[in-house]
């Protein structure tokens, strides 16, 4: 199910440093929602302050009209909102499977679990391959993180949300990193995803994220600049002068 | 195609491990018969006496690992939750009943207790702080242990505590209490496999890969470290029991900073996330130390030295050794 999910006037300093200023996000059930901007625009601290890792200094964060600000990032997960890393964080001994099984257990409420083999639980199992299907990643299930290369390594990492079943994925970068072809295969994978789940996107690639997003919000400097469909946003000056331009210059 | 093989090598990979599996209980088994073949064997009585010592620090250094090897906490005090119980089953014994059963429990709760007290403040950490709080936290128990006199005894500890009794019969000492103390390692070592293997098992690994990863996946990481935490003293407290029957008394020095020194090198030592392996460090720990103290003072030197290398040259420990021996019998995946 996808859930409706609001940001409302977060703020987050690092002393005198403002790396988020009172930004406003709102998610439609089932959206791409894309948030971009250049190197310390504040998108991964507003993540962080979104999914529990740093306690906003004000702000609210909404799904489904519920106050989820200050839950824990555990409690999060249960209420409903997942999130990936930008660095790759899969758990390197087990396989690709096992770090799935893993998540669709504690979405099972069997972490508490102490007399069954975890290699047992049947529905995580089943869970675990429709996740790893859903990335393609179904044929490499068995390989462990370090066997695996770079961009299904990404994709594993979506795949252990999409286990958790949430109603908003936060994605941080799942093409960071990535060549042209698996670029597409994630921007097709998003649009898939969003099916299911609202989705709240950190990107680079510009051309991915005006292909997919529904709606994008433009931060600079820790503020919102602009926001709006990817038609209003390609020609808004401002985020021209302020992003486009110089990525495209500089573009990897 | 990458699939095909990749398919193959996947279905065939069952069988092995079921072969593994079976070569596994094989081996369980044949430690069993051979630890209960022992006092038949007409060996002298402090030798069985001895490796009852061993096997007890084998159950305490397995509690260890559940800490220090399943869910990467390294304790500095787990000497707490062994003389804990060392005193609570001991003062149990001496004042209310001297059933092994019943002792065991009181044991286990006096230290589910403290673990509970102590994990409200350690399970917020993790490393090096980790480490120095629970040593923090061992060293008062000692102190209380050496200067609340009336209750503890002081520095002469508690002395003459009874036989334990088994279902109302007392249990003799040597060859009997031996294998109260196998069979109460055997069921110890079973119930901790299954948690290890268990999806509270698995959690706990992945705490101990990356805590934050661990709490994006909804795990509750502080509570899994104090259940880990309760769990692992408990099973401490049941070395604990088994030592103060084997002694007959408790003493301080069972709480004192060098004794989770000590546990925590035969751990590593043995091999860390195998269980099994800390046993092999225990026995090996406590048959080197009567020889060596026999023969020169500075043994503990020696045993540094030991400990040292290992950790230099096989990280993984004794068990580690043995696993690549293994695997090269019964490769998991070809």
């Amino acid at each position: 199910m996808a859930g409706a999910f609001v940001v409302e006037g977060l703020h987050k300093s690092f002393g005198a440093l403002r790396a988020v200023n009172g930004v406003s996000l709102d998610i439609e059930a089932g959206q791409v929602h894309s948030l971009i901007g250049p190197n310390g625009a504040g998108k991964t601290t507003l993540f962080n302050c979104i999914t529990g890792f740093l306690r906003p200094d004000a702000g609210r964060v909404l799904l489904n009209g519920n106050d989820v600000t200050h839950l824990p990032s555990h409690k999060l997960v249960k209420s409903g909102i997942v999130r990936t890393f930008q660095i790759t964080q899969v758990f390197g001994e087990l396989s690709a499977q096992e770090n799935v099984e893993l998540a669709a257990r504690s979405r099972e409420g069997r972490n508490f679990d102490f007399f069954r083999k975890a290699s047992a639980c049947r529905e995580a199992r089943e869970d675990a391959e429709e996740s790893l299907q859903m990335v393609g990643l179904l044929e490499k299930a068995h390989l462990r993180p370090e066997e695996l290369g770079h961009g299904d390594k990404r994709v594993l990492e979506v795949a252990i949300g999409l286990a958790l079943k949430p109603e908003v994925l936060l994605l941080d970068e799942p093409t960071a990193g990535m060549s042209r072809t698996e670029t597409e295969r994630i921007a097709r994978l998003v649009r898939q995803i969003a099916e299911r789940m609202s989705v709240l996107l950190v990107e680079h690639d510009t051309e991915v994220v005006l292909s997919i997003s529904d709606k994008i919000t433009v931060m600079t400097q820790g503020r919102v600049i602009a926001q709006g469909s990817p038609e209003q946003i390609s020609k808004d000056p401002q985020v021209q002068d302020a992003y486009l331009g110089a990525v495209e210059v500089g573009e990897d | 195609m990458a699939a095909s093989p990749d398919g193959q090598s996947r279905a065939d990979d069952v069988p092995r491990r079921d072969s593994r599996e079976v070569a596994m209980r094989v081996l369980l088994a044949g430690f069993t018969l051979l630890a209960l073949a022992v006092p038949f064997m007409d060996f002298n009585p402090f030798f069985i006496t001895l490796l009852t010592e061993a096997l007890i620090f084998g159950i305490w250094a397995m509690s260890l690992d559940l800490l220090v090897g399943y869910t990467g906490l390294v304790s500095f005090g787990h000497a707490a939750s062994f003389g804990l119980a060392t005193y609570a089953a001991g003062l149990f014994a001496q004042n209310v009943s001297a059933d092994f059963l019943l002792s065991t429990v009181v044991a286990m709760l006096a230290a589910a207790a403290v673990a509970f007290l102590t994990g409200l403040v350690v399970t917020r950490l993790s490393g090096i702080a980790f480490a120095i709080l629970t040593l923090c936290i061992c060293q008062v128990l000692f102190q209380i242990s050496v200067v609340w006199r009336s209750f503890t005894g002081g520095l002469d500890g508690l002395i003459g505590v009874p036989l334990p009794t088994l279902f109302g019969r007392e249990v003799e000492p040597g060859d009997e209490l031996y294998f109260l103390t196998v069979a109460t390692l055997i069921v110890t070592y079973l119930l901790l496999r299954r948690v290890v293997e268990s999806p509270f098992g698995k959690t706990l690994l992945a705490i101990r890969a990356n805590e934050d990863r661990a709490a994006a996946i909804g795990i509750d990481v502080r509570r899994h470290k104090l259940v880990i935490l309760i769990l692992s003293w408990m099973t401490g407290g049941v070395a604990g029991t088994l030592f103060v029957f084997l002694k007959a008394g408790a003493n301080p020095m069972s709480l004192y900073w060098f004794e989770s020194g000590n546990i925590l090198a035969i751990t590593i030592l043995g091999g860390i996330g195998t269980l099994f392996g800390p046993i092999i460090g225990a026995i090996g720990f406590i048959f080197i130390r009567d020889q060596v103290t026999t023969m020169y003072r500075a043994w503990q030197f020696s045993f540094g030295l030991a400990f040292v290398l290992a950790v230099l040259f096989m990280p993984s420990g004794i068990a580690g050794i043995t696993e690549r021996f293994w695997r090269r019998l019964w490769p998991a995946r070809s």
